[in-house]
């Protein structure tokens, strides 16, 4: 096909001198330090203000007295997160969503314990040993799954042409649900009395509880895979291709819908590699509730990192900063109020969100071009946001401070709103 | 009606941006009931100045003046309260609503209980159309519309303010010629009942049919306002770009090579539209060092067709495709290039530009392969890669790495252009490679395009504007409704020729 005569791009002379200026193209200067942006050092500053400000305000110093035993927790519910946050940039990325990983945990869990429990029932009813044999083929049946997922969110959004978002609503909905049905008619088959969870006791899954390294490891080594496949690899740029323009990428020659493809089989695949850990953790597969709502935490951990939900943006770095955020805050709540901080998850989740986004617009708000308390709209959300730092404040620390802390974030917001009414009138 | 001979006058208006002077001192004096044509290449400040016309931003200093007295806008409804209405190249339509709903939308009737009054609305709706003499329903869904009858709502939603001045920014940019007939009526209808019309406008031939005078504005300054008796097309570009552009034709000295694209009885089925094709029976040769132009009204077919030839549509087509004498058929454009087939698409930025990546990105995307090392992409390879075409089609750029997103649209074009470029293609499809580009960058992708041809590429290019096709092209290939109804050499075609071919039904 090649001719000998194939032009490399070489106009002729006359049309370079058609346009003599700015020929050269100099090196812009990126704009990352140490290779982070300047949104990922705030991240990390953040983080680093939250390490210690936890430590002076929690009334045990539980940072100082047991560091150890504090980082481990974080580290290991980081790198459970993390596993299939990275997951979900990689979608997000490529610029669709994936609701169901959440899900994925789940039924990743089930499908592992149901195939050790078909290969080796009594060692598994009777909470002992199966045998590396057993849980690797539970592992890689778990891992293929997280496959099969994917090619199915493809399908559904290529093939049968849902928008991603409904694409994995469904299986959201579905897979934790089929992942129950599985359990029991598993253990219904195989002992005979059906079960919505099943224990997993092998010392393989123990020692990955038990060394907080196996997850942090995998962790680490999922995002450097990650960060090298996004930054270093033509499949990489086809995916922010992807998430950027669409249409223009299928233009370009790039088979969009194998690009899809490999980001949804990631993003299932990750998520599925978290619920083993998940597993090991808990010591049982329970389809019900494990994983319940993380898809969520996965999403939020990837927007606080930088991720535009419209796709083309977002980078690793941000993502595993984000996820250390994520985690570190929550861990702070509990350690400050000490119990029953599993309730205020989803309400930490939330506010971290929009503090990050917030945050992140707040160049914007700075120079006046928005206002954050605008008209009828601003002077009804202070008294809601006043109302809801004050019912927050008053749960966790009494009911006086609640009061204290509704009455000063009144008065906080409504300077804010006097500030901004004085600005846009001169 | 006015007390002033003068509609608008905008004096010693002045905007800053940070970093830039959009305005400097720009004088603009409009009388009342004529056509005002503002012309300049883009960033030159029309639409700053237009926008300052209709509230959306406030000058830095300047007076402005409407009908006389002095006006101050602090937003765009203040504007409209003082009669100026202003049509946005972007059309701003909800497409999912009825026509009618858009041209009240912010200003719905009510009837009782305070419930929409839709019957009226589609009433007032529809005498409005009837004003305009064209035949929109007023309970379509928008969406559906032709660009042009959207064109026509807006202009309607203009009427239903009692604008008495209508600001129109490059109207015809997305029209037929026929529907840019049919606005021209319009507008002089408009004129007609009193009404004042700012036009913008790229097209030299519109500007002298249409209007009164012209004011030319360069880099955010006033250059010459004149009447139009009293100057040539010539005199207003050279204005616009501040030196002279050579209109010489680039064609017919190119050697003719070998053919490299054979279509034989090429059809496009359309099942869904009355017409049952979008093309049908289309035949036609393409030799290297040649460049054939595909002239049509748009829906003639001219992007189906460069599609199929890129393997870019959804369905599937009968005929023959031959390249270099081997039969192709395409299913993805992966196959297109592969086969060294590029396609430059119409409207760059839907469908051309990766807003996210950068310069370099954009440049190398489709040959990035060519910068992997030990399977990795290398930065530096990939740098060395773009600045290849960067440099030599002078792309005006800070950098290799700066946003693509930043660069006028005809350097946005070169990018794109040379994209395929690195593909190192043998036929070149070149889809409306101008459309919303200024004169003078229009000027440099000319000798740009004819450069490539004299290194024996095949372009197939098409264009809205014709005289684009007549400068450039070998061969002129005439579309009307997916059929194939002429051929000219360069020497046969004329502009009446043309336009004659592509009505042909």
């Amino acid at each position: 096909m090649t001719p000998p005569n194939a032009p490399r791009s070489a106009p002729p002379a006359e049309v370079a001198t058609a346009a003599p200026a700015g020929g050269a193209a100099p090196r812009l200067r990126r704009s990352t330090r140490f290779g982070l942006r300047p949104a990922e050092w705030a991240l990390v500053a953040a983080i680093v203000v939250a390490v210690l400000l936890t430590g002076l305000v929690d009334s045990n110093h539980s940072y100082f007295r047991l560091p150890w035993q504090s980082l481990t927790d974080i580290l290991r519910n980081t790198a459970l997160l993390g596993i299939f946050a990275l997951g979900a940039t990689v979608v997000i990325i490529a610029g669709g969503i994936d609701l169901s990983s959440g899900s994925m945990i789940a039924l990743s869990g089930t499908i592992a314990a149901t195939t050790m429990l078909a290969l080796a029932p009594k060692e598994i009813m009777a909470f002992k040993a199966v045998g590396p044999v057993v849980v690797g083929v539970g592992v890689l049946a778990a891992l293929v799954t997280g496959f099969l997922v994917g090619t199915l969110h493809t399908w559904l959004i290529t093939a049968v042409r849902l928008p991603p978002f409904i694409a994995t609503l469904a299986t959201l909905v579905g897979l934790r649900s089929f992942a129950r049905a599985l359990c029991e008619s598993c253990t219904h088959a195989v002992v005979g009395t059906k079960s919505a969870q099943i224990n997993v006791s092998d010392p393989i899954f123990k020692a990955i509880r038990d060394n907080v390294w196996i997850p942090v490891a995998v962790f680490a080594l999922l995002a450097l895979f990650t960060w090298l496949l996004l930054t270093r690899t033509v499949l990489g740029r086809h995916i922010h291709a992807l998430g950027g323009n669409e249409q223009a990428a299928r233009l370009a020659g790039i088979r969009t819908e194998n690009v899809k493809w490999f980001a949804y089989c990631f993003g299932a695949m990750t998520a599925a590699l978290a619920g083993l850990f998940y597993v090991a953790n808990e010591s049982v597969a329970a389809p019900v509730n494990q994983g319940r709502g993380h898809e969520l935490n996965a999403i939020a951990a990837a927007v606080v990192g930088g991720c535009s939900l419209s796709g083309g943006v977002g980078t690793v770095p941000g993502t595993v900063l984000g996820a250390i955020f994520l985690r570190v805050v929550i861990d702070a709540v509990s350690k400050i109020i000490k119990t029953g901080a599993d309730v205020y998850e989803g309400l930490i989740v939330g506010v971290v969100v929009v503090i990050a986004v917030t945050f992140s617009q707040l160049g914007a708000l700075a120079k006046g071009g928005t206002r954050l308390l605008p008209g009828a709209l601003g002077l009804c959300a202070i008294p809601t946001l006043a109302l809801l730092a004050g019912a927050i404040a008053a749960m966790t620390a009494g009911r006086d401070a609640g009061i204290a802390t509704g009455i000063g974030a009144l008065f906080l917001l409504g300077l804010l709103r006097v500030w901004e009414s004085r600005r846009s009138a001169t | 009606m006015t007390t002033s001979p003068f509609a608008v006058r905008m004096l010693g208006i002045t905007k800053r941006f940070p970093g830039v002077v959009a305005l400097d001192d720009v004088t603009l004096e409009v009388r009342a009931g004529e056509i005002h044509a503002i012309c300049g290449e883009n960033g030159a400040g029309k639409s700053t100045l237009m926008k300052i016309l209709s509230g959306v931003y406030q000058p830095d200093a300047g007076v402005l003046e409407v009908d006389g007295r002095d006006t101050r806008f602090t937003g765009t409804r203040d504007a409209e309260r003082a009669g100026i209405a202003i049509i946005h190249q972007e059309l701003a339509l909800v497409e999912d609503l009825p026509v009618a709903a858009n041209v009240f939308l912010g200003r719905e009737r009510r009837g009782a209980l305070g419930l929409l009054d839709d019957r009226s609305m589609a009433q007032e709706c529809a005498a409005l159309f009837s004003q305009l003499d064209c035949a929109v329903d007023p309970g379509d869904r928008t969406g559906n519309l032709r660009v042009g009858d959207q064109q026509l709502v807006e202009i309607a939603k203009a009427l239903s303010l009692d604008a008495s001045i209508v600001v129109m920014d490059e109207p015809t940019s997305a029209l037929t010629e026929a529907e840019s007939a049919r606005l021209e009526r319009t507008i002089q209808r408009l004129v007609a009942q009193g009404t004042t019309i700012l036009y913008i406008s790229h097209k030299m031939d519109e500007v002298f049919r249409l209007a009164d005078r012209i004011t030319v504005l360069r880099d955010g300054r006033h250059v010459k306002t004149v009447d139009t008796t009293a100057t040539t097309p010539r005199e207003i570009t050279g204005w616009m770009v501040g030196r002279d552009i050579a209109g010489h034709d680039l064609h017919g000295s190119r050697p003719r090579g070998e053919k490299l694209l054979e279509v034989r009885g090429l059809s496009l089925p359309w099942p869904e539209h009355p017409r049952g094709y979008r093309l049908k029976e289309i035949s036609f040769d393409l030799h290297a060092g040649e460049i054939v132009g595909i002239a049509g009204l748009m829906g003639a077919g001219r992007t189906e067709l460069l599609e199929v030839l890129f393997g870019a549509g959804e369905d599937t087509w009968s005929g023959t495709i031959e390249l270099r004498g081997e039969p192709v058929r395409f299913r993805h454009p992966r196959e297109a290039c592969a086969a060294r087939v590029a396609m430059v698409t119409e409207d760059r930025k839907r469908l051309g530009l990766f807003p996210d990546l950068d310069v370099a990105g954009n440049v190398s995307l489709c040959s990035l392969h060519e910068a992997l090392r030990l399977g990795f992409v290398s930065r530096a390879a990939e740098e060395q890669l773009a600045a290849g075409p960067v440099r030599e089609m002078g792309v005006k750029t800070p950098g290799l790495h700066a946003a693509i997103t930043g660069l006028s649209g005809g350097n946005q074009q070169k990018c794109i252009i040379g994209r395929w470029l690195l593909t190192e293609p043998e036929v070149l499809l070149l889809d409306d490679p101008t459309r919303g580009i200024d004169v003078g960058a229009k000027a440099e992708l000319y000798s740009l395009i004819d450069g490539l041809c004299r290194q024996g590429l095949g372009v197939i290019l098409t264009s809205s504007e014709l005289p684009e096709l007549l400068r450039l092209a070998d061969r002129i290939l005439v579309l009307a409704e997916g059929r194939l109804t002429a051929e000219f050499s360069r020497a046969e075609a004329t502009e009446a020729r043309i336009m004659e071919a592509a009505t042909a039904g």
